[in-house]
């Protein structure tokens, strides 16, 4: 960022620009005034050139004009008393035989956001609402909201609200929209636009002469109506049909965002109209651009948990090419899961077992937890898959793994001799803490399975002075007093050395507590240790992954079509799992 | 709605920003700048959350568009409208690079003027800017009466995509099919997944309001049809018809005409758009079919041979074909044998680029190849990724064959058989891969 130069160019810029030569020619004047804006937009301030340039609005160049506008309503907060002077030149054009100056005129007198000149721009604006050209009309709705907007402790005249109700009919449809936004806008405080049938109806019949952007508009305003009979529903229903299938996604989500609103009590029709939907989602998801394909998978997620059957033929769409984006193929894996049932499973599988080698570490470990969830009503299968993935011996993999087998235990205790046996070995390969406190929790409540369990423990007892890891630390302690329990001889000596290290010797408070508590609970007999440590192992009931009753529409229906659904990480959280566990 | 609109470079310098409304700060910026250009991981997600304030962003060659906003909008809508203010600046200026946004930021200036008002997106038709928005600055200020009335009346009438009084001495139309064929296929030759994704791209150049007939061989007209006569007439007359799984149409064709008798009729915007789009996936005409062999010898050797034949009539010519097969991350060196075409290693893309200028159909070529690995410790087995294609047919692989476009115009005394008509198909990889 050029701050250095800030200074020589605003001086360089003011002299060319009071130069009478430059002012002269059009042309140079022109360009002079670009400088000027290519500077601002990099960054440098270029306020002190305001004087200046609120000379050179008065020219016939609209060019010129809308480059010194954009300098104006970037600095008039500023400078508001020489912004004044530019009030007279605005209001000059807004009287202009040409349509194109006089909306040029009135936006830039809104935007300049200044309070000292609202009293001078109501007059234009009131004018430029029955202005005969379309285009003067859309620009002074916006500016009644923008008004609005700056000053919103002052009441917005009655009349003029009374004047935007009913441009709602205007014939243009941009002014229709812009009216609803304005209202919407202006009316926050009372719910928005009120919706009533006269004007929905109105709005409905308008509909198919708005672009893209109004209709998005149109629909979402919509939401808010409440039919008040049954063939009225079934009517709006039939008139919208058309957009539910629109080539265009925001159209088709903004769609049936509204038919979810209106079917609310209906469950049975929300259903259908989900159904309907399927093709042009489809269609998005295989769409040119990332991004649109993102967003689409997104509400995809979404529309799975009612219909978990919606997309059960088409599951091989969402395969994963090579070359996505991480963000894309970790959300595909995700619907990939939903998606799986007993003809597909060996598929999917297979599918999944190619992307844990996946060059983005991420990504395989999300095609790792993926295996793991289905795991839990296919358990023999991917148990194999996982065991198969351990002899890879890559720290990333294995220590995913291991986390997956911990969370698949924890729902499957059928699984945990294969887990057992499987866990041989593995604490070789394990680098990040992670790992290793999903292998010490195994490890603390198989221990009487695993048979190298106390040699695996004394290696990480030995270590224990380097462990940096909080967590690591904390659950050795609760690892090795559970395997104290079952197997007494070999342990006894090094539950002695840890408990003597952390109450002695380690820093950290939490891992010196919990060390405490443990020594005071052995002080007071075997029995009370252990009903206090060996609570339970597992929690069947934490949901098998098919058969699980479809959630209603309406939990969901209202962060459709927002932001919400591309905001969260996955469905489930594994979170909750976690906090059971200790 | 939208707060802020900004346009950076690959440097994640600023060229243009404009900020819509008060919820957005100049720092809002510096914050897309250092947490997602100047990122350390990879791109996470197209829409990031700093602050409250979510940015989404679009990025075309190495320029990033940007969009910032504090509400909760819709998350289509605002991705829509970052293609299509990119779809704008190409019309106006071609190729969006760093240097065109330089040369050209009044223009762009000037769009973001007019397309959003205060966050809301507004008038965003090329055509209707192109009319007062010329990269010559505003053609004069005083317009006729006439010229006047016809802008604004573009600007907001009735058919908004078409005025009236267009005159042209040849009448002529150009459709153009293109189509995009993905394909997944497994190592034993199966098709895991096939779709094609094609757009019916129009350009018109005819006079006055003219109503247009489109008609290709959708299955259910000709089932239709074959009906009237007997259904063995259709499969007698050898016509192959496509299956569309679904189709999607320009704002100017009758749906409701569509939806009773599968008929597609419409007024013609003038020049260049989009008639329909639509995705197939039975039934698909795979142009090439990959066959590749991998032998590894010992640790220090792989050996690869791949066949591609291609799969359409020998009349016609594949064009712009290139093989890429994935090589070792360890690969010291590799000796390559083709007949046709040129290969090479490219050691920083790790793989091996296969070009072909032209390939007749019902042909085979193949390719073998040593590539020499050097000897690690590492356990890692090599995931092989697939081998990717990328080529240009001239035909269509989904199958789909315009059989007539017609055009009446009533008014002007020109027939349908004075219109020039040419059709042609331009069928392309998508996502062609064949996994070894």
């Amino acid at each position: 960022m050029p701050y250095l130069g800030g200074e020589e160019t605003v001086r360089e810029l003011r002299r060319a620009l009071s130069n009478p030569n430059v002012q002269s020619d059009q042309l140079r004047y022109r360009n002079t005034i670009l400088k000027v804006i290519r500077a601002m937009s990099q960054g440098v301030d270029m306020s002190g050139l305001f004087s200046e340039m609120v000379k050179a609005c008065a020219t016939v160049d609209v060019v010129q004009k809308k480059l010194v506008y954009v300098f104006l309503c970037s600095y008039a907060a500023l400078n508001p008393e020489l912004s004044l002077l530019v009030i007279n030149t605005l209001r000059k054009d807004c009287q202009d035989p040409n349509p194109m100056v006089r909306s040029l005129a009135l936006r830039n007198m809104t935007n300049l956001r200044l309070p000292s000149l609202v009293e001078y721009v109501e007059q234009p604006l009131a004018a430029g609402l029955r202005d005969r050209a379309a285009c003067v009309r859309r620009v002074a709705v916006l500016g009644w909201a923008k008004l609005h907007n700056l000053q919103a402790s002052s009441e917005i005249d009655a009349a003029v609200v009374n004047e935007l109700y009913s441009l709602l009919r205007d014939p243009d449809p941009v002014v229709m929209v812009n009216c609803l936004r304005a209202l919407e806008e202006i009316l926050k405080d009372e719910g928005g636009v009120a919706i009533n049938k006269p004007i929905t109806h109105h709005l409905l019949n308008r509909l198919k002469e708005c672009d893209i952007w109004g209709q998005c508009q149109v629909l979402r305003v919509l939401q808010r109506y409440r039919p008040q009979s049954e063939d009225e529903l079934f009517d709006i229903l039939s008139l919208l049909d058309a957009s539910l299938v629109s080539p265009h996604p925001p159209i088709m989500a903004a769609t049936l965002s509204l038919f979810l609103s209106l079917c609310s009590g209906q469950p049975a029709v929300s259903l259908a109209a989900l159904e309907r939907v399927r093709g042009p989602l489809l269609a998005a998801c295989g769409s040119g651009s990332r991004e649109m394909r993102f967003t689409a998978l997104c509400h995809i997620q979404l529309l799975l948990r009612s219909i978990p059957g919606l997309m059960g033929a088409h599951y091989k769409r969402f395969f994963c090419g090579y070359a996505e984006p991480a963000y894309i193929k970790q959300r595909k894996m995700q619907v990939l899961v939903e998606l799986v049932n007993d003809e597909n499973v060996a598929m999917l599988l297979d599918e999944l077992k190619g992307y844990c080698t996946d060059v983005n570490a991420e990504t395989a470990q999300a095609a790792i937890t993926a295996i793991g969830r289905i795991g839990r009503s296919y358990s023999d299968r991917c148990l194999e898959i996982l065991t198969g993935l351990l002899g890879l011996k890559q720290d990333h993999i294995t220590s995913a793994v291991v986390q997956t087998m911990r969370d698949l235990v924890w729902v499957c205790p059928q699984c945990s001799d294969t887990v057992c046996f499987a866990l041989e070995g593995c604490e070789e390969t394990l680098q990040d803490s992670q790992g290793r406190q999903a292998l010490l929790w195994l490890l603390g409540v198989y221990g009487e399975r695993v048979s190298s369990a106390p040699y695996t423990l004394e290696v990480f007892i030995d270590g224990v002075r380097s462990e940096a890891s909080l967590g690591v630390k904390m659950e050795l302690l609760t690892a090795t007093m559970r395997l104290f329990l079952c197997r007494p001889a070999e342990t006894q000596d090094m539950l002695g050395r840890l408990l003597h290290y952390c109450i002695e010797e380690e820093t950290d408070m939490c891992v010196r507590d919990q060390a405490l508590l443990y020594y005071r609970l052995l002080h007071c007999g075997i029995e009370e240790t252990r009903k206090v440590l060996q609570g339970r192992r597992s929690d069947p009931s934490l949901g098998v992954l098919i058969g699980r009753p479809a959630e209603p529409v309406s939990q969901w229906a209202r962060s459709f079509n927002t932001l919400e659904p591309l905001r969260q990480g996955s469905i489930e959280t594994d979170g909750a799992l976690n906090r059971l566990k200790q | 709605m939208i707060g802020g609109l900004f346009i950076y470079n690959h440097k994640g310098e600023v060229l243009i920003s404009r900020v819509y409304r008060d919820d957005i700060g100049r720092n809002a910026v510096d914050a897309f700048r250092v947490n997602v250009i100047h990122a350390r991981q990879q791109v996470r997600s197209p829409v990031t959350n700093i602050a409250r304030t979510s940015f989404f962003h679009v990025k075309r060659s190495n320029i990033w568009l940007a969009a910032a906003t504090k509400q909760n909008v819709n998350a289509a809508m605002v991705f829509e409208f970052l293609y299509k203010m990119c779809d704008v600046m190409t019309a106006y200026f071609g190729k969006i690079s760093e240097e065109n946004v330089k040369n050209n930021f009044v223009l762009i200036y000037e769009l973001l003027d007019e397309i959003l008002d205060f966050g809301y997106p507004q008038n965003s038709e090329t055509g209707a800017l192109k009319t007062f928005i010329t990269q010559q600055g505003i053609k004069s200020q005083h317009h006729s009466k006439e010229e006047q009335s016809q802008i604004t009346s573009q600007v907001t009438g009735q058919i908004g995509w078409r005025r009236e009084g267009i005159k042209y001495r040849r009448n002529e139309l150009f459709l153009d099919v293109l189509e995009s064929v993905n394909l997944l296929m497994s190592p034993q030759g199966q098709v895991l997944s096939a779709h094609v994704s094609g757009r019916v791209v129009m350009k018109s150049y005819l006079s006055g309001m003219p109503e247009c007939k489109f008609g290709m061989n959708d299955k259910i007209v000709i089932d239709k049809q074959g009906k009237g006569g007997g259904s063995e007439d259709a499969a007698k007359s050898g016509k192959q018809s496509i299956a569309i799984d679904d189709c999607t149409f320009h704002q100017c064709v009758r749906l409701s005409k569509f939806d009773s008798e599968r008929s597609i009729s419409f007024i013609p915007p003038d020049g260049e758009y989009e008639l329909m789009r639509y995705r197939t996936t039975k039934d698909i005409i795979l142009p090439f079919r990959v066959i590749p062999l991998v032998r590894e010898v010992g640790r220090t050797k792989l050996e690869v041979k791949v066949v591609i034949k291609s799969n359409f009539k020998s009349s016609l010519l594949a064009q712009k074909i290139e093989v890429r097969v994935p090589t070792p991350l360890n690969t010291s060196g590799v000796q390559l044998i083709c007949m046709k075409g040129k290969a090479k290693y490219k050691a920083s893309e790790n793989a091996i680029v296969w070009k072909i200028k032209r390939m007749a159909g019902m042909k085979e070529s193949q390719i073998s190849a040593e590539i020499e690995l050097l000897p690690t410790n590492d356990k890692k087995k090599w995931a092989r990724p697939p081998i990717s294609m990328n080529f240009e047919v001239p035909f269509a692989p989904s199958g789909l064959k315009v059989r007539y476009l017609k055009v009446f115009e009533p008014k002007l005394n020109y027939s349908d058989h004075d219109v020039i008509k040419w059709v042609r198909y331009i069928g392309r990889s998508g996502i062609y891969e064949t996994r070894c």
